[in-house]
């Protein structure tokens, strides 16, 4: 596990080793990251509700109030993904405490500047992916373990990939919308949803080979936007 | 050679002649030679000593003049020749052959003589000086001097043509003359033969085919043209085998094959009302089997018949099968697909010499055309219940496995064999439990050759309701056996003990059953399960009959044959005059669709009317009355109602049956794809839908658009997963 890795780096409670030279050092900068930590602690207790010891969606959304952020924000899902936060609308302490140490924030002020960093991070090519499988799994539920229905689906997938590739999610949604034979996406469809952006040409979808391994509700969602096209243009 | 003796004073002297140093010698000698040379070309031989003749010659090579004993040789002989070639130039007309023939006789012996003079020569001289020998010289000579003169080369080429094309034409020609001459050209050596003959002869040849083929067709239908191909074909054979080089056969018949047949193949297939296609259709083996023995001989030849005869059968095939009229009747279309299975087969036996390339062309066009029909299996299924029921009755045991064979020969065309298997079943169940199988070893022998076909596990089931029927038999003996006594005044009870997995799945609903019955199916039960413990026994009444013995209002007496729905039905009016349909219903609990469809049978249906209906509408109403109809008569004592024949199925039956089918198919596509994807561990995509199409061939067509729903759906039950790096790749999670 290296320090660099955002999703499991672990609270820094390591104890200072006390060596002469590095002592003072040390125990300035522990000094310091103690401040940090506590300071982290307190912005927690702002939120979370006392009884059950972990911010509720009350709390999120007075959070998403200060931060000035509407709470269906991309920005508080990403925060949500670097606390690796396991439960929608739920932030425990650990997972607070993560996320808040890995951005390097500890006040609200701070964490509002840091946001457009987040945001730029998460959309990194090499971190999309992993923010964009994070997003489906968050919106599990206890019902529905292994897939979202449609409906949650199509508002995650215009989230999370509508700014960039917002044509193919406008299409993708009214196909998922306008079809019956999928009451669910799950996690394989998700994920190849998105591979589908990145390698289809769009809209003419002519690289698109139903004999490659595509799951078959893409084969069924191109079959639908050819017969489209074919009744737009005839 | 000296006696090497040098007692005596004299010497015994060798060979050496004083006459060595004359120096006429030499010409003296050749003239002697030279005078015989003349003699025997002039029909002189007779006064010439062999023996004086041979010694001169010899002693000329001995003596070194063989240089002009060879010499001399050649322009005596060459001034013969020319004299020879002189005589043949002068011939006329018909005699020009004969003269050259006679001259190359003379030939032939003069230069057979001058050889054994010349022998020493021959032997000795000549392979020395690498000069040619003797008899291959006089050959040689020949042929400058006379076979290739001016006046007479064109001439003997132009001579023997039209030798030959007048009898092409019908002429008879003096083959004897022809072959000597012929046979002159071969042993002037074979490049003479070829171009001196053979050459010219195959261009004019295939000249006269072109044309002559041409004028054919334009005249002929297809079966004529074949013949008159055939004849000639023949007559050349022929021709070669009486006057020319055996080695011309196969170029003369090439010539014949590609200017009669291979120019004109397609035309003669397609030609209109007498091309392949009519031959088939009325069965012409002859004209077929002439037709099979020209064209192989020509490149594509048979090929082309193939893939004319493959698109004919297929188009009538694809015709017959999705015929509306013809599927009307199951039993009438597996027989046509017979009857064209066994015409074809005829055909090809008769005419095209079993060839089994023609086998499997019939064989991938009945495959493809049965399954254009998606009832074929059903149909076919059909069409063994019926053979089974009746059909076969008083049918010897080898016709029997005759048509039981041909059965199986559709059946291997089928694609989707589990539809038949899901059909047979249901059909062979129906037989059995009303017992109207014609003949056990008949059903048996099927049994065994589907095994044999697909394994036992297409067939485990099958044999399962087979042991069931024995098996009931032997628990109804115990049974009587056990309560004959008790039991022999009441009604007899047969019962058949199906297991539920070998079995079609039948919705059981279970109805009121008469009273009389109700006590003596207990009894069996519970008698059933004493010997048998841990297992649930569930009257399946939809499939049950009953034998009843009425006596009606009118006196007469009948024997009712009828399902246990309608028993049911018809006890009740022991205790009742007459009864509404909603007090039936309430006693029996049948399901009421099956309850309207037993009162029409009982009240509405002319002959079989054992009840009377008020109102006497078809349409069944709750209010609706029903009584004994007393007036009852039949012809017959024993009238059978109720019958659970195979029928062809109706429209929702058929998308029933077809969506059982495609769910039994999901869990063997899951099935494939686990047992495959175990062995490789990782695989891609096209692969793994290759493989399992191939696995499950034997029983259906797997749909890749399927077996792809079936991927995924194990991917999400986490059998299977994308591997990261290759989105094609499917990887096996132990």
């Amino acid at each position: 596990m290296t320090r660099a890795s955002k999703r499991k780096s672990d609270d820094q409670n390591s104890t200072p080793i006390k060596t002469a030279r590095v002592d003072s050092v040390r125990s300035a900068s522990s000094k310091a990251a103690k401040k940090v930590e506590e300071r982290i602690d307190e912005l927690y207790t702002k939120y979370v509700n006392q009884s059950s010891c972990v911010i509720e969606p009350e709390g999120v959304e007075a959070l998403c109030s200060d931060l000035k952020v509407d709470c269906t924000d991309v920005r508080i899902l990403m925060l949500a993904w670097k606390m690796n936060a396991q439960k929608q609308g739920y932030f425990t302490q650990d997972e607070w405490r993560r996320g808040l140490k890995t951005l390097k924030v500890d006040t609200i002020t701070k964490l509002k500047k840091s946001l457009p960093e987040l945001e730029k991070e998460a959309l990194k090519s090499e971190n999309f992916v992993n923010f964009y499988r994070y997003a489906f799994r968050y919106c599990l539920t206890e019902d529905n373990k292994k897939c979202l229905d449609i409906e949650t689906a199509c508002v995650l997938l215009q989230l999370v990939l509508g700014v960039r590739y917002q044509a193919q999610v406008d299409s993708f949604i009214t196909f998922l919308k306008s079809q019956s034979e999928y009451k669910v996406i799950n996690m394989d469809q998700w994920t190849n949803f998105f591979r589908f952006c990145q390698e289809i040409s769009f809209p003419d979808l002519n690289n698109y080979d139903s004999d490659e391994a595509w799951p078959l509700i893409l084969d069924n969602y191109v079959d639908w936007t050819k017969r489209r096209d074919n009744v737009a243009t005839a | 050679m000296s006696s090497g003796q040098k007692k005596r004073n004299f010497q015994i002297e060798a060979f050496k002649h004083k006459v060595v140093v004359d120096p006429k010698y030499a010409e003296k000698t050749w003239k002697v030679l030279e005078h015989a040379i003349h003699e025997i070309y002039n029909h002189n031989a007779s006064g010439l000593s062999f023996e004086e003749l041979y010694r001169n010659a010899y002693n000329m090579v001995l003596h070194k003049y063989g240089e002009k004993l060879y010499s001399g040789l050649v322009s005596t002989m060459t001034f013969h020749l020319q004299t020879m070639s002189k005589s043949i130039e002068a011939a006329h007309g018909g005699s020009f052959l004969e003269e050259l023939n006679s001259k190359w006789s003379d030939h032939n012996k003069a230069l057979q003589m001058i050889r054994d003079i010349l022998m020493y020569m021959d032997r000795t001289f000549i392979p020395s000086t690498r000069k040619t020998p003797v008899h291959e010289l006089g050959l040689n000579l020949w042929r400058d001097n006379v076979v290739h003169s001016d006046k007479i080369q064109t001439r003997l080429l132009n001579t023997i043509l039209e030798l030959i094309l007048r009898e092409r034409t019908g002429e008879v020609i003096n083959r004897g003359l022809m072959r000597n001459i012929i046979k002159m050209l071969m042993d002037l050596g074979a490049s003479v033969y070829q171009e001196d003959f053979e050459k010219p002869f195959l261009d004019v040849s295939a000249d006269f085919y072109r044309v002559e083929s041409q004028e054919f067709i334009e005249c002929s239908d297809c079966g004529d043209y074949l013949k008159k191909a055939e004849r000639r074909l023949n007559e050349e054979i022929e021709r070669v085998s009486h006057y020319l080089d055996v080695k011309s056969e196969a170029k003369i018949t090439n010539v014949v094959e590609k200017e009669m047949i291979a120019n004109h193949m397609l035309g003669l297939v397609h030609m209109e009302n007498s091309g392949l296609v009519k031959m088939l259709l009325d069965d012409k083996f002859e004209d077929l089997g002439r037709m099979y023995n020209l064209f192989r001989r020509v490149p594509n030849g048979l090929s082309t018949i193939r893939d004319v005869m493959t698109s004919h059968i297929r188009d009538t095939g694809k015709q017959l099968v999705t015929d509306p009229e013809k599927s009307k009747n199951p039993v009438e279309f597996v027989e046509c697909l017979l009857e064209k299975r066994d015409k074809y087969d005829k055909i090809i036996s008769l005419a095209f010499g079993n060839d089994k390339t023609f086998q499997n062309a019939l064989n991938s066009s009945f495959e493809y055309f049965i399954n254009l029909n998606p009832r074929s299996p059903e149909y076919i299924s059909l069409f063994v219940d019926d053979k089974l029921r009746k059909g076969l009755k008083g049918v010897k045991e080898e016709d029997i496995e005759l048509i039981l064979d041909k059965v199986m020969m559709l059946f291997r065309y089928l694609q989707e064999k589990d539809v038949f298997e899901k059909y047979y079943k249901q059909h062979l169940a129906k037989r059995l439990l009303s017992g109207k199988t014609v003949s056990d070893d008949a059903e048996r022998s099927l049994i065994v050759k589907l095994k044999t076909e697909c394994g036992y596990q297409f067939t485990s089931k099958l044999e399962g309701m087979f042991t069931d029927m024995k098996t009931s038999q032997d628990t109804m003996q115990g049974f009587y056996a056990t309560y004959g006594a008790e039991l022999a005044n009441g009604p007899t009870l047969v019962v058949q003990v199906l297991t539920t997995g070998s079995w079609p799945t039948q919705s059981s609903v279970t109805c009121n059953l008469p009273s009389e019955m109700l006590a003596l199916c207990e009894k069996f039960r519970s008698y059933y399960l004493g010997t048998h413990t841990g297992r649930r026994l569930s009257w399946q009444t939809n499939m049950g009959t009953a034998d009843l013995r009425a006596t009606f209002g009118n006196g007469q007496k009948y024997e009712l044959n009828v399902s246990t729905y309608q028993m049911c039905v018809l006890m009740l009016f022991n205790g009742a005059d007459s009864l509404s349909y909603r007090e039936i219903e309430q006693a029996t609990e049948i399901p009421s669709s099956d309850l309207k469809r037993c009162l029409q049978s009982l009240a509405c249906v002319k002959g079989k009317n054992v009840l009377r209906k008020e109102p006497m509408s078809k349409d069944i109403v709750e209010d609706d009355g029903f009584s004994v109809n007393d007036k009852f008569t039949s012809k017959l004592r024993k009238v059978k109602i109720g019958t659970v024949v195979a029928q062809k199925e109706s429209e929702p039956e058929k998308q029933e049956t077809r969506q059982r089918v495609e769910e039994d198919r999901k869990p063997q596509i899951e099935a494939a794809i686990v047992r495959i994807m175990k062995s490789r561990r990782v695989l891609d995509h096209n692969n793994i839908i290759a493989e399992v199409t191939k696995q499950l061939q034997s029983r259906f067509l797997a749909n890749p658009g399927e077996i792809k729903k079936r991927i995924e759906s194990l991917i999400e039950r986490d059998f299977l997963e994308r591997d990261n790096a290759d989105r094609r790749l499917y990887r096996y999670l132990a």
